[in-house]
């Protein structure tokens, strides 16, 4: 696993700061969703091989939600943003 | 059995007895201090940081973005506070944490030696100079960690991890032959 991520706020840090939170890319589906969308955002999960989006929690540091684009095979860390900035990229 | 607890610091029962005289590496914990956080309401952030670093009556520390911790030597708690929410202006919330933190202050030539057992930053002045601050893990704690000189930093951890910090800092400076006892 990545051990070293650059938090945008605190630097480069040791992945022990930090708390994994999940797959950043899910979507909340709307209230009035069948079960069927609820279902597969609040359980399924893929094992992806390759890049992902992962929610990383500064926790011993800045304790912001941050957006980590890393690569499961090769251990590299693309980019790291903060959540908040995802959010507002992404208009929720 | 009553504790007052107010007047009582978390390192009292380690720091009972006699001192011993303060050797080259030295860790000092201050016995009163006005300590307060500060955190931006959302898009105030650069007002407050620029109200903030107007006065050098006391020292800013940096936690994440829109948040401090601020660390007076000579105000009461209450003062501290009055005088935040004057030059804040209902753009932040301030929060009294003089008895919830414990402030250690560590230097003397092998600091960074000794930091460096427990701390995954790197404390190179080029990367973290004189004045830098940060949240940072040291050893299992969530501490503030400041350099306030080349050789000097200075540790801000919650109350209840305070003896469990200062037994890992004794640990970690046992090499360098650490010693420790409340600043005068």
């Amino acid at each position: 696993m990545a051990s070293l991520i650059t938090c945008p706020h605190c630097g480069v840090r040791p992945k022990e700061e930090f708390s994994i939170r999940g797959d950043a890319s899910l979507v909340r589906p709307a209230p009035t969703a069948s079960d069927e969308a609820w279902h597969y955002y609040v359980y399924v999960r893929a094992n992806p091989r390759g890049r992902t989006h992962e929610h990383w929690q500064h926790v011993a540091g800045c304790r912001r939600f941050l957006v980590v684009e890393r690569d499961t095979y090769t251990h590299e860390v693309h980019s790291v943003t903060d959540g908040a900035v995802v959010a507002r990229e992404n208009g929720r | 059995m009553i504790r007052d607890y107010y007047n009582r610091h978390a390192l009292d029962e380690k720091l009972r007895g006699a001192p011993r005289p303060a050797g080259v590496n030295h860790l000092a914990i201050a016995h009163r201090q006005a300590v307060a956080m500060v955190l931006a309401q959302a898009g105030e952030e650069d007002t407050v940081q620029r109200a903030l670093s107007q006065t050098t009556e006391f020292i800013l520390r940096f936690c994440a973005s829109g948040e401090w911790l601020v660390v007076s030597e000579n105000d009461t708690p209450e003062g501290l506070q009055r005088r935040l929410d004057a030059l804040c202006a209902g753009r932040a919330y301030i929060v009294d944490q003089s008895e919830a933190r414990v402030l250690f202050r560590l230097s003397g030539p092998s600091t960074r030696r000794i930091l460096a057992k427990g701390v995954g930053l790197d404390l190179h002045p080029a990367a973290f100079a004189t004045g830098a601050s940060a949240n940072a893990l040291c050893g299992h704690v969530a501490v503030n960690l400041a350099r306030t000189g080349d050789d000097t930093f200075e540790l801000i951890a919650p109350r209840s991890f305070a003896e469990s910090l200062f037994d890992d800092l004794m640990a970690m400076g046992r090499e360098y032959d650490l010693t420790a006892a409340f600043a005068g």
